[in-house]
């Protein structure tokens, strides 16, 4: 059995917890987390360590591997201490804030030996799998550009408590719609060249952006469209909507179905000429445990495999979730450059943000 | 005894398993309340007595409009389903689980030693008694459903399997029993994991438990697989209701009946739909191949 250790325990946290206490190969031996109220719920109702502080958890607890779901400003943190500490991890997304951090931990030797991923799950939903796969098969042949976007309802309102609201913690539409739009991109086309005429406005936060739009560039001349907005009522819930262009054909794809237009018939694919649609219930494949959505089962079941070597390849390893955290930095940059985020120290705390920085939470010892 | 045709309101609320787009299109359809109140009113003049309901935002319209219009649906009875957690979703990525269970409690609560309860010392009534926290939640949303008939109380997938990975069989047991004993109705259990959670439910002791769950050809959020859901349906003793049985569509409907009728245990079905046509046929469609 692998013994799992939990760090961070909101909704995300939680959400792991149920998929993973099920998992027929882990014990959940540990849980670290801030709130007290939270632990002594833990400890009342379910058999597990508690801890306030990820350091005694880890020291204490001899784990496999540890479940980092705490706000972003400490994921950079945190993560070099279990590695250190020989730890398997996977961390919800973003990787981290800035591409220092990232690249100090891909720079360790350590996280070559060991099993990493970062919680882009859109990579383990059965359409956008099958959309990976036809592209690189060439279906739609040269891929000319795309629209990689993502609307929901999430914040109405100024937040003003809460690590979502204040990007130095990590919340802000960019990190969170927007790394997922972005992750998209890396996942379908790779690494893009460079970014070009981003936005990030305010529609009710003061501590944050609720709208992020940019284009990547990448170095044939593909260009991919990014556009997100988490103030937008109209959407039920969150909702990523991407559309594909090629030289043969377009794609037009969400969590649900995709719809495809070939120029002429694919009969290798059995796709006719004109519009061929697609929908869940024709690709989807079952799980364990449904929790929220099964790509979120498929997702650590994976991580799991691969500490057990049952499954192979890297499908979304730190150094993929690396390249999305360089494209966040190259558009928070570039959106400061066009005066465009009513924030005027958003440069300097992006690249000035110094390791000896706290984390606003976990950092307590 | 639970009905075999029960109404279902994801139509209604933008809810599509197989298509955002089309959930969109359905959500835009029925932003006014008068076309949800004309399905219903076909659905019941079709001889359809039975409405699964959501507790999300429009559930309160709806259930007003049937408590003013009672004597139009004499014979009507709910099945609610709660909580609706897209409702609390946002407020909860905004303040987190407590501060959002917090205010949920206090704002419908404004009396009485509650309020007690859960100022003094900040989480004091959560780390005292997550059942009762549980309990004040479902009376809160029972609310919505005052003065109505209602058979069976369910609790939401995307809460209940959230707690049978945690297997929490404290809760699950409280719930059954709270909805007996205060609102003389008995507990269901809506889930995507329809034979872990009837192992489950069986071993927490509550007998012959109602669970509503997909139940299509197409396989369809039907997990482990396919063939454990036929397996528990033939061996299990449990009162099964089906749900999702075209599977968004992937099933055409005649097919689609006929495999949930094959199943003798399933003495229910829950289905919706958005137009005349639909209901009647569905519904014929039911009557015909299912010996209830």
């Amino acid at each position: 059995m692998l013994r799992a250790g939990f760090i961070g325990f909101g909704r995300m946290g939680i959400t792991h917890y149920s998929i993973l206490n099920s998992h027929p190969s882990v014990d959940v031996i540990a849980v670290c987390d801030q709130s007290t109220t939270m632990l002594s719920i833990l400890k009342k109702y379910v058999n597990v360590m508690t801890f306030t502080d990820y350091r005694e958890m880890i020291e204490k607890s001899s784990l496999d591997f540890v479940i980092i779901s705490t706000p972003p400003d400490s994921h950079a943190q945190i993560v070099q201490f279990a590695l250190e500490n020989n730890l398997h991890v996977f961390v919800e997304k973003p990787f981290t804030l800035s591409v220092a951090e990232g690249q100090n931990i891909l720079s360790d030797f350590k996280f070559r030996s060991l099993i990493h991923q970062v919680g882009y799950v859109n990579r383990f939903n059965e359409v956008f799998i099958e959309v990976k796969k036809l592209v690189d098969e060439g279906v739609i042949g040269d891929v000319s550009n795309c629209y990689s976007e993502m609307y929901g309802a999430t914040v109405v309102k100024d937040s003003k408590s809460g690590w979502r609201g204040h990007r130095k913690t990590g919340g802000g539409c960019l990190y969170d719609f927007a790394s997922h739009c972005i992750d998209l991109a890396v996942y379908l086309l790779g690494q893009p060249e460079k970014v070009a005429g981003s936005v990030m406005q305010s529609i009710y936060s003061s501590g944050s952006e609720d709208l992020v739009s940019s284009t990547l560039i990448y170095e044939n001349g593909c260009t991919v469209e990014i556009m997100t907005n988490w103030s937008d009522e109209s959407f039920r819930k969150p909702t990523n909507i991407l559309t594909v262009f090629g030289t043969k054909g377009k794609i037009v794809a969400d969590k649900h179905a995709y719809k495809i237009f070939l120029k002429e018939a694919d009969p290798e694919h059995k796709l006719d000429k004109g519009w061929n649609t697609a929908y869940l219930p024709d690709l989807a494949q079952s799980v364990r445990l449904y929790v929220r959505g099964n790509e979120f089962t498929r997702q650590l079941d994976y991580f799991v495999g691969r500490i057990r070597n049952e499954t192979i390849g890297n499908i979304a390893g730190f150094d993929e979730a690396f390249k999305t955290d360089i494209v966040m930095e190259q558009i928070a940059l570039d959106a400061s450059y066009n005066h465009s985020f009513p924030d005027n120290d958003l440069r300097s705390r992006l690249f000035l943000r110094k390791s000896s920085e706290k984390p606003s939470a976990f950092g307590k010892k | 005894m639970i009905d075999n045709v029960i109404f279902g309101d994801n139509q209604f609320f933008g809810i599509n398993h197989m298509s955002e787009e089309k959930a969109r299109n359905l959500s835009e359809k029925f932003s006014d309340l008068k076309a949800i109140t004309d399905i219903i009113e076909i659905a019941y003049d079709s001889g359809i007595k039975s409405f699964m309901i959501n507790s999300n935002e429009r559930a309160r319209d709806i259930c007003d409009y049937l408590r003013a219009n009672s004597s139009r649906y004499p014979d009507l009875c709910l099945y609610p389903s709660m909580p609706y957690a897209h409702k609390y979703a946002n407020m909860v990525a905004e303040k987190g689980i407590f501060a959002t269970l917090k205010e949920t409690i206090l704002a419908d609560f404004s009396m009485g030693n509650i309020i007690g309860m859960i100022t003094k010392g900040g989480g004091s009534l959560f780390e005292k008694d997550m059942i009762k926290v549980m309990q004040l939640l479902v009376d809160i949303e029972m609310k919505i459903y005052r003065d109505l008939t209602v058979k069976v109380v369910f609790l939401q997938n995307i809460v209940s399997d959230l707690l049978l990975g945690f297997g929490l069989k404290d809760f699950f047991i409280a719930f059954d029993s709270y909805i007996r004993k205060k609102y003389h109705a008995e507990a269901g259990f809506v889930t995507m994991n329809m034979p872990k959670m009837v192992e489950f439910l069986i071993d927490c002791g509550i007998e012959n438990p109602i669970v509503c769950s997909s139940v299509n050809k197409a396989g369809f959020l039907m997990n482990p697989d396919i063939n454990s859901y036929e397996a528990t349906l033939k061996d299990k003793k449990f009162r099964p209701v089906a749900m999702s049985i075209l599977a968004s569509g992937a099933v055409p409907p005649e097919e689609a009946v006929k495999y949930v009728c094959q199943h003798n245990s399933i003495r229910s079905v829950v289905f919706g739909a958005s137009s005349r046509q639909h209901i009647i046929e569905t519904k014929n469609l039911i009557e015909r191949y299912c010996q209830f």
